[in-house]
């Protein structure tokens, strides 16, 4: 049992490192606007279908990793992946209910509320302007859940990750 | 299976924690620099982790080059080396005069710095910042505040350092500014970044200032951050508008920032070190100025 558990950790910290190397890795001017969220919607994924092991802490921690590797203000990602996070775990059962569908348009939705909470964090520390090109990763992230949800829960199912 | 109506409780108290967490962390962000400086070493490894991939693509590209390619670029660099060492020998002559005529005036000596080459690892940063990536750190001696140029211009400097990294602020970024005078005239301005790659503004330039669009921007030492003379920018726009109290002039960098590959790290104190890669790096820096 606690082997399988140990398993099951392993797995998903896995999944994780590979979501934060995504975010890091160098992509063509072109696609630079749409770059989607790797590593928060892998955090969203594990929230949901485990939101009693995978919740708000993890997000801080994840969040926190990801404004040291970005050279960012700390604690700007941290609370932003915090606060998506527990939309996610408090609405956990109906979110998995959804068909796919649904769920890509309330992820996009959710990916929109990250991104302007970092904005907003970031406009009191030194006014960059707004533009409207920071939502596109939302778009992207809306289009790419569904795999991304497909490949995490078949790799759950697979490692039985519980 | 786990209670449900137990755990939602728990929720907006873990909630309040990372809330709370977050804003400490937000406000104490300067005092906790060190803490961010060993974590970031610890993580650099994944930077080089993250970019292999590209790098295994150029790699290829570079593999599958034909040998006409080669060719064609090799006789283009040789044409370049006998270009710069010709510059090079009037430039020796020239610098022998300037010390001796700085002698004769009993002005200080202008002494070379220690040059390291370091190269741009991409990796992506803070959207809302204009930082790059290079592949050295306090490993090699790199230090906070350190001037970062190219071989046509200053790039920025470093502000943040860990073992095997360090984050370079462009001068374009609009936290940014960089003392400079023009070469003509020696007026001293200040030159901001702007937050877009190919353009610094001049604020605060009286409008009887002598200033010309083409007018080369310089370095001028102070602020002791960058050594004197590294060129910087070229104006390019002059905006006389009666109603504002100011000039207002946009200057376009020299380094092209959209594309630097290779810069070099500059010890402004230190005397250079005979090596020979340290003297390539000089030659090629002196030549360009």
């Amino acid at each position: 049992m606690t082997l399988e558990h140990a398993h099951g950790r392993l797995v998903v910290w896995c999944s994780l490192l590979i979501g934060l190397l995504f975010e890091l890795m160098p992509v063509p001017d072109v696609v630079m606007p749409f770059r989607p969220d790797w590593l928060l919607l892998i955090m969203i994924y594990w929230a949901m279908a485990l939101p009693h092991r995978y919740n708000i802490l993890t997000a801080f921690v994840i969040g926190t990793l990801l404004d040291v590797l970005l050279g960012a203000h700390l604690g700007i990602r941290s609370l932003a992946y915090s606060l998506v996070i527990y939309l996610i775990v408090i609405n956990f059962q109906r979110l998995r209910t959804f068909p796919v569908l649904q769920q890509s348009v309330i992820i996009g939705l959710v990916l929109c509320c990250y991104h302007l909470i970092v904005f907003w964090v970031q406009f009191l520390l030194d006014r960059p302007p707004f533009s409207f090109e920071l939502l596109l990763p939302a778009l992207s992230g809306m289009i790419l859940w569904r795999w991304i949800y497909w490949v995490l829960r078949r790799l759950r199912r697979r490692y039985k990750v519980k | 299976m786990t209670p449900i109506f137990a755990r939602s409780v728990s929720h907006q108290f873990r909630l309040t924690l990372a809330v709370i967490l977050s804003v400490a962390l937000l406000f104490a962000n300067k005092k906790l620099e060190p803490a961010r400086e060993a974590l970031a070493s610890v993580l650099s490894p994944m930077q080089y982790v993250a970019t292999a991939p590209g790098n295994l693509f150029d790699w290829g590209a570079e593999n599958l080059a034909s040998l006409s390619m080669l060719k064609k670029q090799n006789q283009e660099l040789l044409r370049q080396q006998v270009m710069m060492s010709e510059r090079l020998q009037r430039f020796e002559h020239l610098r022998q005069e300037n010390q001796r005529l700085r002698a004769l005036l009993g002005s200080p000596l202008h002494m070379d710095a220690k040059k390291m080459v370091a190269e741009v690892v991409e990796v992506a940063s803070d959207p809302f910042h204009q930082f790059v990536v290079i592949n050295h750190g306090s490993n090699n001696g790199v230090f906070v505040g350190q001037p970062v140029v190219d071989a046509q211009g200053v790039v920025g400097q470093v502000v943040e350092v860990n073992a095997l990294t360090s984050r370079v602020l462009l001068i374009s970024d609009p936290k940014q500014g960089i003392p400079v005078r023009i070469t003509r005239n020696d007026v001293r301005v200040v030159a901001n970044g702007t937050g877009e790659l190919d353009q610094l503004d001049l604020r605060y330039v009286a409008k009887s200032t002598d200033i010309k669009v083409g007018d080369l921007l310089v370095t001028s030492g102070l602020g002791n951050r960058f050594p004197e003379g590294y060129p910087v920018a070229r104006v390019i726009t002059i905006n006389r508008d009666d109603g504002q109290n100011y000039l207002k002039v946009t200057a376009q960098p020299m380094a092209a920032l959209d594309r630097i590959r290779y810069l070099l790290l500059i010890w402004p104190d230190h005397p250079p070190t005979q090596e020979p890669e340290a003297s390539a790096a000089t030659t090629t820096e002196d030549v360009s100025q």
